[in-house]
């Protein structure tokens, strides 16, 4: 195995509930657990149709529990980081009393010992509630609720919303051809494959010519040009989100390599206002030196700087502007 | 086997806007559905299959959202299908849905395509959490500046296309988008987004949803004969093509040239352009107007943009184009491509209302995705035979 | 018996199947694409139409099947499409695409690279976004909630799972797409730490990089093609409500349904490839299957020998296939499941041709 990259996916997702997810988790904020009819039934967590036909359910709620039977367990010996418990606890299927479904959290039972199919369990309730399903801290074995710490009281509106803060990270092997082109561009050369069917040439990290599905490698690389023709451009108003660092509008240009069939898609640009951009200008890679590499915020192009007009005259092709591939 | 007629016989779409903190992702979802169903004058139990659509699962933070919605969508106990073919979907869920009917083992399928952006963020989904993101506009501005380049199309076209599919929304009760001031002025003074895109020469972000019902030429014909118009699918098609090669026209992509000539050929169209009453075309950047006439070769090379300019693309106009209000008025990414296709099929139904095209009988969509690279487009009538033949 | 409508499997690859691997998704289809076409006897030219299955958050990206269009050889451009399902239901879309008639072959596939990231922390995302993803409800919680369930009913006992750990492992040892394998005491199995009570290691899948490509096309076709032909003479899926809590966790609804609408029970099954992850599943599956004490399961070592998500049910349409063109049988079955505590369930039946 070569080397791996990691990174991390994670977004502040904000979650609108509905009529009948929201009026559940005001209720935990109440203390309350309410489930929904649906004729003879009583479902819990309440869903806003009936699982057997579709239909929408009337908003016909009811007060189940608080304390429930568990149905079944399992028990998680090492919570991992979005468990709602840091030491080892039950996901439990729970039938809360006057519910005829069963609803699934964690039972904070303390040893694995304490936990068995059938026993009784009461819920502990946060006592900071805000409408979430973590309201309810955990159960634990018992009749009795609880509340851990002070309680703060219901929500003083009707909860509507809530926060989901998904977060995953990825450790993502690096290829052996990504790997030397990001050599390459260490070194200040990019690196390109060339195709030895359709003679058609790709950047060093692409693994494979998808016109004739074959792989390329190691014995297909050739040095690209380091200097070429800005054949199209955007520029781009920034928008902020997360993980956005670009605060000025700014440029990414389409650079066709001279005398390699090539263009490089979306490419930054240096010393070149927005303003004075245009197509035909005639550019060449700068790349950082050691010392500017560290500073580097981490962008796609590794050591590239950007693209720099060389001085000479612009290519004046109308062809140009279609070189966008 | 062969190729059995299917009809659409029920059409749902939510009302679209920025955020619909009102409902759930299932509230958002059923409505459209229900919809559907009423249109259809069908219950959920009636569905024999349900095919879901939508975009990156990053959008929302969901991942494989119809696990949670099989019940919501009524098929416990029934096949659900999930495809996810980039902004293309919308359009690859109808076309999937209505081979389950074509093939002859469904009779009655739902399709359900959504989005529910708001609780993400597009930019961030799009970039997959990195900085700099392109988003959707700056990737295909240099396409769009391509197309001007060689066409020779005036600067106005894109603000021209903008105003026009905007005034079109302020006549589907459904658009997000109802601005009902704009003019050319205002579009070309609204800020510079992606050079040359405008602000107002762009899409919105939509939460929304779009569903329909499928079944078979006998629900067509019984549907027909109790009143309700149904919409037959005269011909489908989906292309793909990898999106980085040297010698690659994103402009004229030979995926869309291809796809729209298997459909027409289907269809038993020669002349697209005639034998087309109107279109609904995914345009999410005004541009892509006149470069999805062109690249569906409805207009020579050179010449789209002078039907938008002559006012041919208007709701009046001799090829009406976006009657909807289109990708610039809602977009619900996921949705938009099922829009499209649904929106087609209300025409030839006759149920467009104010945004209606008078007498059309035989109308085109279309949806793209990625680079644009994926396509899906379907022609629809109110005749199994609308030429004839 | 396969008719002249029927749609058979032509040819088929499957990739090397590793903990770690160093490829790309899109390599690792590129492989088994080349390899399937090849294994098919026709060119990549000759393929009408192209249906893959993947996950973008098992990926680590929006749209990361885009990539993986690469690998097709799209060009001129293809028909062509994708599901965010395992690549069973991709090939559930090519087969009804198939039967349109226009169209002859299709190319079907399924990837994933599970590797990259902790499945503790993924598997939340895909339930309820609600009531269960906040809680961080992983797929192997929901599996030891079935496990206890049925072990309360008297349906498995632990014992029962060492014994299927052990009999999987064993098994795979002959099969090249193995990843973990070997020779298990039982006894030492269950003398084991839970994992996940009452779940210990060896009832969990291991943890899987790879992909698996299939070449299906219409019967006249096939035939020209194919001595051997594998016709699917069956083919559905289910689903079922998606909470836990509104369902019996001792019985799979959607796979008995799945099983009479594909027709298993028209004729004798004599090997079952299933998508049993966990070992309590392939009892379950089983009976929901409507199958005999005589019927072989997972010979090939199954999803416990090695489970590419997204890739592992179709794997389980060629080891089912294999055994009909390669290991003379005349009937088998494969199944692929989606969903917690196997929500939804694909059936496909396959058989040798008439001649």
């Amino acid at each position: 195995m070569s080397e791996v990259r990691e990174m991390t996916i994670q977004f502040p997702y904000k979650r609108s509930l509905g009529p009948v997810v929201g009026a559940f988790m005001t209720a935990l904020t109440e203390q309350r657990i309410i489930g929904i009819r649906n004729g003879e039934q009583v479902i819990c967590p309440p869903i806003e149709w009936d699982p057997a036909t579709g239909n929408e359910l009337a908003h016909d709620f009811v007060d189940v529990g608080p304390a429930g039977t568990v149905e079944s367990w399992s028990w998680v010996a090492k919570p991992s980081e979005q468990h709602p418990l840091d030491h080892p606890f039950a996901f439990a299927l729970i039938r809360i009393d006057g519910a005829t479904t069963s609803l699934l959290h964690a039972v904070d039972a303390g040893s694995i010992d304490a936990m068995s199919t059938g026993m009784r369990v009461a819920p502990r309730w946060k006592g900071t509630r805000i409408g979430h399903i973590s309201d309810i801290d955990a159960f634990v074995p018992g009749e009795v609720s609880e509340v851990a710490g002070d309680d703060t009281g219901p929500a003083a509106e009707p909860v509507e919303m809530m926060d989901y803060n998904a977060s995953i990270a990825y450790t993502l092997p690096v290829t052996a051809n990504e790997l030397r082109a990001e050599q390459a561009n260490e070194e200040g050369r990019f690196l390109g494959l060339k195709c030895p069917k359709c003679g058609r040439l790709y950047t060093g990290g692409r693994g494979f010519c998808p016109i004739d599905a074959i792989e390329l490698g190691h014995e297909h690389e050739v040095d690209l040009p380091q200097k070429g023709v800005i054949t199209n451009y955007t520029i781009i108003e920034p928008v902020p989100y997360p993980g956005q660092t670009m605060t000025e509008p700014f440029a990414r240009v389409m650079v066709l390599l001279d005398g390699a069939d090539i263009v490089l898609g979306y490419q930054p640009t240096i010393d070149l206002p927005v303003t004075d951009l245009h197509i035909g200008i005639r550019v060449e890679a700068v790349w950082a030196s050691d010392a500017e590499l560290d500073d580097l915020a981490s962008t796609a192009e590794g050591r590239l700087l950007g693209w720099i007009p060389t001085g000479e005259p612009d290519v004046t092709d109308p062809e140009l502007v279609n070189r966008i591939y | 086997m062969s190729h059995q007629p299917c009809a659409i016989v029920g059409i749902g779409q939510t009302h679209h806007k920025k955020a619909r903190r009102d409902v759930s992702f299932a509230g958002l979802v059923r409505e459209a559905a229900q919809r559907a169903l009423d249109d259809a004058q069908m219950t959920w139990t009636d569905i024999d299959a349900v095919v879901v659509g939508k975009a990156p699962d990053l959008f929302e933070g969901v991942m494989k959202p119809e696990l949670y919605l099989s019940d919501a969508l009524g098929a416990t106990g029934k096949p659900m299908f999930r495809v996810h073919t980039a902004g293309s979907v919308g359009g690859t869920t109808g076309i999937v849905a209505s081979h389950h009917v074509e093939t002859g083992r469904f009779e009655r399928v739902l399709a359900v395509a959504f989005e529910k952006q708001s609780e993400g963020n597009a930019q961030f989904a799009l970039g997959s959490g990195k900085s700099g993101s392109l988003g959707a506009g700056g990737a295909f501005a240099p396409y769009m500046r391509s197309y001007i380049a060689r066409s020779g199309a005036p600067l106005d076209i894109g603000p021209m296309v903008a105003v026009k599919d905007r005034l079109n929304g302020c006549k589907n009760p459904y658009a997000h988008l109802k601005l009902k001031d704009i003019d050319l002025d205002t579009v070309k003074a609204s800020p510079m987004l992606w050079e040359p895109v405008r602000f107002l020469e762009s899409c919105p972000s939509s939460d929304g949803a779009c569903a329909a019902v499928f079944t078979n030429q006998a629900g067509g014909e019984a549907a027909a004969k109790a009143g309700r118009q149904p919409a037959w699918i005269l011909g489908s098609a989906v292309r793909s093509e990898p999106s980085t090669f040297p010698g690659r026209d994103p402009v004229r992509p030979q995926g869309a040239v291809d796809c729209a000539w298997d459909v027409y050929g289907q269809a038993g169209i020669t002349n697209p352009r005639e034998q087309i009453d109107c279109a609904e075309l995914y345009v999410p950047f005004s541009w892509y107007e006149p470069m999805w006439l062109e690249a569906h070769d409805i207009a020579e090379p050179g010449e789209g943009w002078k039907m938008t300019e002559r006012g041919d693309t208007a709701l009046g106009g001799s090829f009406p184009v976006n009657m909807s209000g289109g990708v610039l008025s809602s977009n619900p990414i996921g949705a938009s491509g099922l829009l499209r296709f649904t929106e087609a099929a209300l025409q030839v139904r006759g149920m467009a209302g104010e945004h209606q095209v008078e007498g059309a009988k035989v109308a085109l969509a279309q949806a793209y995705g990625a680079a644009a690279q994926y396509f899906s487009m379907w022609v629809v009538s109110n005749s199994l035979d609308p030429f004839g033949n | 018996m396969p008719n002249a409508d029927d749609i058979a499997i032509i040819g088929w690859n499957v990739s090397p199947m590793v903990r770690h691997t160093d490829k790309t998704e899109a390599q690792m289809l590129l492989e088994v694409c080349s390899g399937a076409v090849e294994h098919a006897g026709i060119t990549r030219a000759e393929i009408d139409f192209t249906c893959a299955g993947s996950c973008d958050y098992v990926a680590g990206q929006a749209f990361s099947f885009v990539q993986n269009i690469d690998a097709l050889g799209a060009w001129p451009p293809k028909r062509d499409s994708h599901v965010e399902m395992d690549g069973a239901w991709a090939m559930y879309e090519a087969w009804l695409r198939l039967q349109i008639g226009d169209i002859d072959t299709a190319l079907v596939m399924g990837s994933g690279r599970s590797s990259t990231a902790d499945p503790t922390l993924i598997y939340p995302m895909e339930m309820d976004p609600y009531y269960l993803a906040p809680l961080g409800t992983d797929a192997t919680s929901f599996a030891a909630l079935q496990a206890r369930a049925l072990i309360d009913a008297g349906k498995v006992t632990e014992r029962q799972m060492a014994e299927i750990a052990a009999r999987t492992r064993r098994d795979g040892k002959d099969s090249p797409y193995a990843q973990v394998t070997g020779d298990f005491d039982v006894d030492a199995l269950l003398a084991e730490e839970y994992v996940n009570a009452p779940l210990r290691r060896h009832d969990l899948p291991p943890i899987t990089d790879g992909a698996c490509a299939v070449v299906i096309a219409r019967a006249d076709r096939a035939r020209e093609l194919c001595d051997n032909p594998v016709f699917i003479t069956g083919f559905a899926h289910y689903t079922e409500a998606h909470y836990p809590g509104v369902r019996s966790l001792l019985e799979s609804p959607s796979i008995t349904l799945a099983a009479k609408a594909a027709g298993v029970d028209e004729g004798p099954i004599e090997v079952a490839e299933i998508q049993a992850a966990y070992t309590h599943e392939e009892p379950l599956i089983v009976e929901a299957l409507g199958l005999g004490a005589d019927v072989a399961v997972n010979p090939s070592g199954g999803p416990q020998a090695a489970n590419p998500i997204m890739a592992t049910g179709l794997v389980r349409v060629t080891e089912a296939a294999r055994q009909i063109r390669d290991l003379g049988k005349s009937r088998t079955l494969a199944h692929s499941t989606s969903g917690p505590c196997l929500q939804q369930n694909l059936v496909c039946v396959l058989e040798g041709d008439a001649k």
